[in-house]
């Protein structure tokens, strides 16, 4: 051994071999650190900087003509060059620029302003480890969303403002709620075991986008996404690394794709040498969107008798008829004339304790009509947004920086739910000496969601331990007085309401008693120190750190009607997700023009990134003085705690050859060692590459034609590996203090067998991934077209495989089988009308379709249930797409009839039947964007063709009849088709309630599967900029308003027409399960105005 | 390989200088800090984790099953097929197994190196009891290549009747280990450290295994009248092997489980079984001045919220609250109880899927026996969590009564009524001994029962409402003792049969596992009432394999209906056996 590496020190144990090694290696890092100029006769130097805006030139080729000297500016736009003594001419090029030449003459300092080649469109988007590269030199899809799609929208949400502007990037809110978490995944998934979330990089460090949320989906999962964090104002752009060949310096993190994130205050662009200020200043109405179309004939009750029931199948409020309410004895003419019936308060069973503690009800008359409570109940948000962003740089340019500041307030259209965040980061750069450059951004956030608890319900309450607003909200009763009926016991603070032994929670008891709330402090951000060993070689060094400080609370204080008896005696639980994430970066860049045709460029680097999850808490139950909620006020005390620490160690390579102008060629590898698996399996490299090629440049006879202008081809080939989270190698053991009593009233201590079987064999899952695309621009770079197609497979599947429990293990994580997906991305361009100083009209489309097939699930099983309940949830089944749904169906005959029992519903048929798939056919993004002067309008549309959805909410306001089937006569009587179990035609009458109630609520879960396709008007926004002559005489720059508006229409084909149901929602969370939804919450409509200025 | 390693972490190492850390690249993080290592565990604390989960989650589940499908308690589910969903075994799979069967393999080791003998041999009885157990709810399980962890994840079944020689095994050592002079473990909840009741405790296991598999072994009747004969089995109720329940609610909750699902803050959850209630009630329940079969069972079994069942015996029809008031029974019911039964008796019919309707505070409860909650004093009180002896029961998992009645059973198949009428009673008279001790000594006597409190109960009030006032527990019992005996002498052999099986089952309430083998060997009673749904399909003669067993596991596959016979049950294929169905 050469040297023994130990925590705290290096130590060298120096053979007289080992110690040449070392010599040499310090020799060659001296040697490249002394590697300075080559004697020449003169120097010229300059600044190149952007015609446009006056922003430095990074990146500008800097030649001398007929030569191969030349340089490239440096981040700052400066360049230096030595040259012969006499004459000569300066070419400087730019992709998408026009070339410019100068005759140098006698000049030393040459200064030059480029402005854009509208021939030669093209652009320079940021790649892995924040490289900047000219876009046609890419082998792989990029799609890049600039800051104007970005900022002053209605949403605060990133992920959410994201949504349908990058092709092959599926965006799925948790729910309309304020601050619930979003999904992204980028070209479906890869895993049904690991995440299919993507990293996070924000100003070249990692960041973590993870959802903490408070529990799983049955007892309820709030929780923000953490990109929550980031204020969308204060974002430069954002560029999407697809595919693997893309993201392979990233290693396994960067399995699902990266987005890279430019901050205002990270980004070098831009600084202009006065300061500017910019503020904006938003004001959004929040509503909800999918509000149901209630029927207003029929109230509460079964069998269209009255009763104080979960259902509306009720009397009519009609007095006539044979549902009339005048056949009910319980409904008569009250003293005003109107049908009433006896209070429920009045009726209800003494055990609730409600007639006594509510005496003014007795024998009150209470209106049978109907109530819009659920209308009422429900508010409309005011979003305030106000950012103010701060930018310059000193008189020389040495030294520039950026403050922003935000502040959010977003309110949301359930009561209760609120988010608040504010933002501050500061950034800079600084070029201390001629080879030293340093950077350095540091944010912090504080963000503070607070939402009533949501938690999956099933049309009668929520199955799990605690209360959920929305279980018992929207399939009340037409008759109930939601809003009108007092939800608090006057002497026990307990929830009341109108069901006579009080087991429904009142959902305004929830709002007032209930709640999550996730405050959230975090600091981020990363210093880069950069040493310019030559012109055309430079280590930099990069230390980035994020940390964040979750402090949750979940609380109900005591007397609900839900969940646990746990829940109703109170609970209070109080803890702090601390999650950190270090990561150090050193990278060695380099850039070589190699003879005439031929330039390189490199990068080499090791890295390392420590992610700790630290968890710490207390549950405690058994409120004692209502209200009050300190743990001190609490019976019991239980504790929360979880930690989980996992290292990644990596080195990586690039190189990147260009020929000429139309071949490139980029060939990386990386390789990980991840601290969680045993050593022989914890290793993994990932070799890619990628060609690009330009067949317009490359081939003279193409070269003058006059519809292509440019055309790209390229093809890549990428690799990367999952690791898994936590601990699977482990071997267990669970200590319980709390399991029972003894008799004498103490605690017993148990111990149990832990369930998860560890498994010291387990492997990384290896994805690869084979991309074409076509990039091209015709018509005078009108039509502009960017295709790819993918082909990904994923192999050694880390399975969290269900054991059967006779193994004496319920659960271990295995490498089985393999799944091959596909998929393909188009963008598309039209401009229909340029013209520069007057209308401008284009159309924008991104389509995207992705397959996944389960093709191998290894020898021994052949579904693998990865999400819901395991009889009802997304399952992977051999030859089946990824995201297919299983539950119960109905059960049919060898004929394929349907089975009906002797009560006239559906036989039922258990086990994993297959009922949809939630995987889209495919989605679709039309952007129109039509400017007049200082007018512009924006109009995104999108389109999710197909994809499955269960929803328990369309279900349930079927199956409770609060809303009407379309074209269906509730007095009318069903038969189901079919045939009997002794093979009869079916011919059993049943009437409304008992079809919606037993066979859809409550009957096979196929019947609540629904096609989810939908159409929305994404995002509208219309925006005005005053115009400069206006401002000339203030101190103004740029000022604009704009008007925009999200999701403020959608159309959904397939499904019943009164649940104006939104698709958009995760009734399984942040995860990998799809298609299934408890009556999560509504969606959202977002609108209002946004000033922005700037001086 | 490792030296890349270096490499890297050497020119990692300014950055790490700068932050003066370097815990970022350590790369050996296998171990799980938040659970306990495999060698940290303790014998005493498997041994307790076991006799719970024996109790809360093997006994109680399946006693629960065994009762609805035999009508012992409510079965909720028209058609016998999709009753029960094959997950809906899942947690009972995973406890009996990955947990408690597990635990008891993994203690095992640890006991048996520090001569732990006490510990190994309450862990064979509650193994060999879940065997049983196993076997007679699914048929063939795993057994033999069970609990091998990586070694075999695919584990195949063993053939009931091994399983069961298996269990028999464990049984007789554990006898052997239990006369073993060891160490005692810090709780035995069960017989408190008395290893001679432990013993009884296994050789009357051993009878109900003898018991059951008398169809297919013609040496089971010997076995079983050998135990019998030695004595050494449990034959008075302070041997009776049963776990006891406490009244915390929280953290943990240590109450009985049909108690916490009956006593709640928003009413029962829970509905007790009509045809039981209506068996319990006797003949004419019209008269319980001078009852006729009344069991005073019924009034610790059952606690009733009302005083009346809306739409039955006259009482006038509540759509809301009981719906089938309004209904006339369907064809198939004629000479069963419908809807529920007189005098707040309210439960539901056997197969009963409907809806659930604002009546948590007016149904039946369970009662203070075995659940712990209240004793029926004809107060008609709604109750709330807490009430009653606050679910501090029992689960019965082997009595002193039930093995009189499997004594009476060898001795109904030979023939000698006799003797089986002497064995039924004396199992009747342990039952409703430890039934009416259940409730405190003063609630008997506050209660409608015994000496005085008239004044508390004027007879209007309690004639109206309840049985008569001024009996004693002991007249009570007498009178119905002497019905029953006069009912017996008067049967034909199928109707002594019937009523053997129905006391059998009356005295089972709280564990249907015996009750529901009982009716699988001997097809009695033929009176059950009947599922509502008139075509049912057959009698479930072994339940589907729990989904989590039968998805997992690439040696079995899922049965294709619950007609499959357990390796004990030779008789006639479902439907027509059993006759009640």
């Amino acid at each position: 051994m050469l040297y023994v590496w130990n925590c705290d020190k290096l130590i060298f144990k120096p053979k007289i071999n080992s110690m040449k090694k070392i010599l040499l290696f310090s020799f060659m890092l001296l040697s490249a650190l002394v590697t300075e100029s080559w004697a020449q006769e003169r120097t010229i130097s300059g600044t190149v900087t952007s015609a446009e805006d006056g922003s430095t030139m990074p990146g500008v080729n800097v030649v001398l003509k007929g030569t191969t000297n030349g340089t490239i500016t440096d981040i700052d736009g400066n360049y230096k060059l030595s040259i012969p003594t006499e004459g000569g001419i300066l070419s400087f090029s730019f992709v998408g620029l026009t070339t410019e030449e100068v005759e140098i003459g006698t000049q030393s300092v040459i200064d030059l302003a480029m402005s854009a080649d509208v021939k030669q469109l093209s652009e320079v988007v940021v790649t892995a480890m924040g490289i900047s590269r000219d876009k046609q030199a890419l082998g792989y899809a990029v799609s890049s969303v600039s800051s104007e799609n970005i900022e002053q929208k209605s949403e605060s949400d990133l992920g959410r403002v994201l949504k349908g502007k990058a092709s092959g990037v599926q965006i799925q809110q948790q729910s309309g709620m304020s601050g619930s978490g979003t999904s992204i995944i980028i070209r479906g998934m890869n895993t049904f075991s690991g995440s299919n979330q993507p990293l996070f990089i924000v100003d070249g460090v990692p960041f973590s986008g993870a959802t903490n949320e408070q529990g799983d989906f049955v007892d309820g999962n709030n929780g923000s996404s953490r990109f929550l964090d980031l204020d969308p104002n204060n974002i430069e752009d954002v560029s999407v690394l697809k595919g693997l060949a893309a993201a392979t310096l990233y290693g396994t993190q960067g399995r699902n794709g990266v987005i890279l994130i430019t901050t205002k205050t990270g980004s070098s662009n831009g600084a202009v040498k006065k300061t500017e200020i910019t503020v904006s200043s938003s004001l959004f109405a929040n509503e909800i969107a999918s509000m149901p179309n209630y029927q207003n004939e029929y109230g509460g009750g079964f069998d269209q008798s009255f009763g104080w029931f979960f259902s509306n199948w009720g009397p009519a409020f009609e007095e006539g008829g044979s549902a009339g309410w005048g056949n009910q004895p319980a409904i008569t003419v009250g003293a005003n004339g109107n049908p009433v019936l006896e209070h429920p308060f009045s009726t209800a069973s003494s055990a609730t304790g409600i007639p006594a503690a509510f005496p003014e009800y007795a024998g009150r008359e209470y209106d049978w009509k109907p109530y819009d409570g659920v209308k009422d109940f429900f508010r409309t948000g005011i979003i305030k947004n106000n950012s103010i962003n701060i930018r310059g740089a000193s008189s020389d340019g040495m030294v520039s920086y950026n403050v922003s500041y935000g502040n959010l307030k977003d309110e949301g259209f359930t009561p209760g739910n609120t988010l608040d965040r504010n933002t501050v980061t500061i950034g800079g750069s600084a070029k201390l000496t001629n080879k030293f450059r340093i950077n350095a951004t540091m944010n912090y956030a504080k963000t503070d969601f607070k939402t009533p608890p949501v938690a999956a319900s099933y049309g009668s309450n929520v199955d799990g331990e605690n209360a959920s607003i929305f279980g018992n909200l929207f399939y009340t009763p037409r008759s109930i007085d939601l809003m009108g009926i007092p939800y608090q016991n006057p002497i026990t603070g307990e929830s009341v309401y109108y069901r006579q032994n009080n087991s429904i929670q009142h959902p305004l008891w929830t709002v007032h008693n209930a709640g999550n709330i996730q405050d959230t402090h975090r600091a981020f951000g990363g210093v880069t120190l950069l040493y310019e060993i030559s012109e055309n070689l430079n280590v930099n060094f990069r230390y980035g750190h994020d940390v964040y400080s979750e402090n949750n609370v979940n609380f109900s204080n005591k007397g609900g009607k839900t969940g646990s008896v746990a829940n109703r005696s109170g609970v209070y639980q109080t803890w702090n997700n601390t999650n950190t994430i270090d990561d150090l970066n050193l990278a060695v860049n380099g850039n070589y023009d190699l003879g005439q045709d031929f330039d390189i460029s490199f990068t080499a680097g090791a890295t390392s990134r420590r992610d700790v999850f630290d968890q710490n808490g207390v549950k405690s139950t058994g409120q004692q003085v209502f209200n009050v909620l300190r743990h001190s006020n609490f019976a019991a005390q239980d504790e929360i705690q979880t930690f989980r620490e996992r290292n990644i160690l990596a080195a990586y390579g690039q190189a990147e050859v260009g020929f000429k102008d139309f071949t490139y060629m980029t060939l990386a590898a990386r390789k990980d060692w991840v601290s969680n698996l045993s050593e022989e399996n914890r290793s993994i490299a990932y070799p890619s590459a990628s060609i690009s090629f330009l067949p317009f440049k490359a081939i003279s006879a193409l070269k003058d034609n006059n519809v292509v202008d440019f055309m790209k081809l390229r093809v890549g080939y990428g690799t990367s590996a999952n690791f898994p989270t936590g601990y699977p190698v482990a071997s267990t053991l669970v200590l319980n203090t709390q399991t029972f009593q003894d008799a004498a009233g103490k605690d017993v201590v148990t111990n149990t067998s832990g369930n998860v079987l560890g498994n010291s064999d387990l492997k990384p899952e290896k994805i690869g991934e084979l991309e074409f695309g076509l990039e091209a621009r015709m018509l005078d770079n009108r039509l502009s077209l960017d295709f790819s197609m993918y082909n990904r497979t994923t192999t050694d599947l880390i399975v969290d495989r269900p054991l059967d429990p006779s193994t004496g293990f319920t659960i271990t994580k295995t490498n089985v089988g393999e799944i091959k997906s596909n998929g393909i991305e188009v963008d598309l361009a039209y401009d229909w009308i340029t013209n520069n100083d007057g209308l401008n009209f284009t159309t924008s489309l991104n389509w995207f379709k992705n397959q996944a097939i389960v093709v191998d699930l290894g020898l021994d099983t052949d579904i693998v249930v990865y999400a819901g309940f395991s009889t009802l949830g997304n399952a992977a089944i051999k030859d089946e797409p990824l995201g297919t749904m299983i539950g119960t169906t109905i059960d049919r005959d060898a004929d394929g009839n349907y089975l009906v029992n002797a009560a006239g519903s559906y036989q039922i048929k258990e086990g994993n039947n297959i009922i949809g798939n939630a995987t889209p056919d495919f989605i679709m993004n039309l952007n129109n964007s039509l400017s007049y002067k200082n007018i512009n309008l924006n109009i995104l549309f999108s389109w999710t063709q197909g994809g499955d959805i269960y929803t328990q909410t369309v279900q349930t306001l079927l199956g409770r009849g609060v809303i009407n089937d379309e074209g269906v006569d509730r007095a009318n009587s069903f038969i189901l088709p079919g045939v009997n179990p002794d093979g009869t035609k079916n011919t059993t009458q049943i009437n409304n309630s008992t079809y919606y109630f037993s066979n859809v609520l409550y009957g096979p879960d196929e019947m609540g599967v629904y096609d989810a396709t939908v159409f929305r008007l994404q995002e509208v926004s219309l925006g005005y900029t005053l115009p400069q002559k206006i401002l000339d005489k203030t101190p103004f720059g740029v000022v604009s308003l704009t008007f925009t508006g999200n999701n403020l229409w959608f159309y959904t084909p397939y499904m019943p027409k009164n649940s104006n149901f939104d698709p958009n929602v995760a009734g399984l969370g942040i995860g990998n399960g799809a298609g299934f939804e408890y009556l999560n919450g509504p969606s959202s409509r977002r609108y209002g105005l946004s000033l922005k200025a700037s001086f | 390989m490792k030296k890349i390693i270096y490499l890297i972490k050497l020119t990692l190492f300014s950055g790490v200088l700068l932050l003066g850390s370097c815990e970022s690249m350590e790369l050996d993080l296998t171990e799980n800090p938040n659970l306990l290592a495999p060698s940290q565990a303790s014998p005493d604390f498997f041994l307790s984790s076991i006799q719970v989960d024996f109790a809360k989650e093997v006994v109680e589940p399946f006693g629960l099953t065994g009762g609805q499908v035999t009508r012992i308690d409510y079965m909720n589910g028209r058609n016998y097929l999709n009753a029960y969903s094959p997950n809906s075994f899942d947690r009972e799979w995973r406890y009996a197994y990955q947990r408690m069967m597990s635990d008891i393999h993994l203690m095992n080791t640890l006991a048996v190196e520090s001569e732990l003998w006490y510990h190994v041999a309450m862990g064979q009885v509650m193994e060999a009891y879940t065997l049983l157990t196993l076997v007679d709810f699914y048929g063939n399980v795993p057994y033999s290549e069970a609990f091998l962890g990586s070694e075999n994840l695919n584990p195949s079944v063993d053939d009931g009747a091994s399983v069961y020689a298996a269990a028999i095994a464990l049984l007789d050592d554990a006898i052997l280990n239990f006369g073993k002079t060891a160490v005692d473990p810090q709780y035995d909840f069960y017989y408190d450290g008395d290893w001679t009741k432990w013993i009884k405790a296994a050789n009357t296991i051993k009878m109900k295994a003898y018991m059951a598999t008398r169809l297919v072994d013609a040496s089971a009747i010997t076995k079983f009248d050998a135990i019998v004969a030695s004595g050494d089995y449990i034959s008075t109720t302070a041997d009776d092997f049963q776990f006891r329940w406490g009244t915390n609610e929280i953290q943990p909750d240590t109450r009985h489980p049909r108690y916490a699902d009956s006593y709640t803050s928003t009413g029962a959850e829970r509905y007790m079984s009509n045809s039981l209630m209506d068996y319990m009630t006797g003949k004419d329940p019209g008269a319980y001045s001078t009852p006729v079969n009344f069991d005073p069972r019924t009034l610790f079994y059952f606690y009733r919220q009302s005083s009346a069942t809306p739409g039955v015996d006259g009482e006038p029809a509540d759509e809301e609250t009981l719906e089938c008031g309004l209904y006339t029974a369907p064809n198939h019911y004629a000479g069963f109880t419908y809807c529920g039964v007189a005098r707040g008796w309210w439960g539901r019919d056997h197969g009963n899927d409907n809806g659930i309707p604002p009546d948590g505070f007016l149904r039946a409860l369970a009662g203070v026996y075995p659940a712990g909650g209240a004793l029926d004093d004809a107060t008609y009180d709604s109750k709330v969590n807490g009430d009653g002896n606050g679910g501090n029961g029992i689960t019965p998992i082997m009595l002193a009564s039930w093995v009189n009645f499997m004594i009476a059973e060898t001795q109904m198949i030979v023939g000698n009524d006799a003797a089986a009428k002497t064995a039924m009673f004396e199992g009747i008279s342990k039952s409703m001994d430890k039934v009416t001790n259940s409730a405190t000594t003063t609630d008997r006597f506050d209660w409608l029962f015994g000496t005085a409190t008239n004044d508390a109960y004027p007879d209007t009030v309690a004639l109206h409402y309840g049985p008569a006032v001024g009996y004693t527990i002991n007249q009570f019992d007498s009178i119905f003792q002497v019905d029953l005996s006069a009912d017996w002498d008067a049967a034909t052999t199928t109707g002594k049969w019937d009523i053997l099986a129905m006391q059998y089952f009356v005295a089972s309430y709280g564990n249907g596992i015996d009750a529901y083998n009982f009716y699988r060997r001997t097809g009695y009673p033929t009176t059950l009432q009947p599922n509502i749904e008139p075509n049912p399909g057959g009698f479930i003669r072994s339940f589907y394999y729990p989904a989590n067993f039968a998805n997992n596991n690439s040696s079995v596959t899922q049965k294709t209906g619950v007609d499959v016979q357990v390796f004990w049950d030779n008789n006639a294929s479902s439907p027509g056996f059993p006759i009640a169905n």
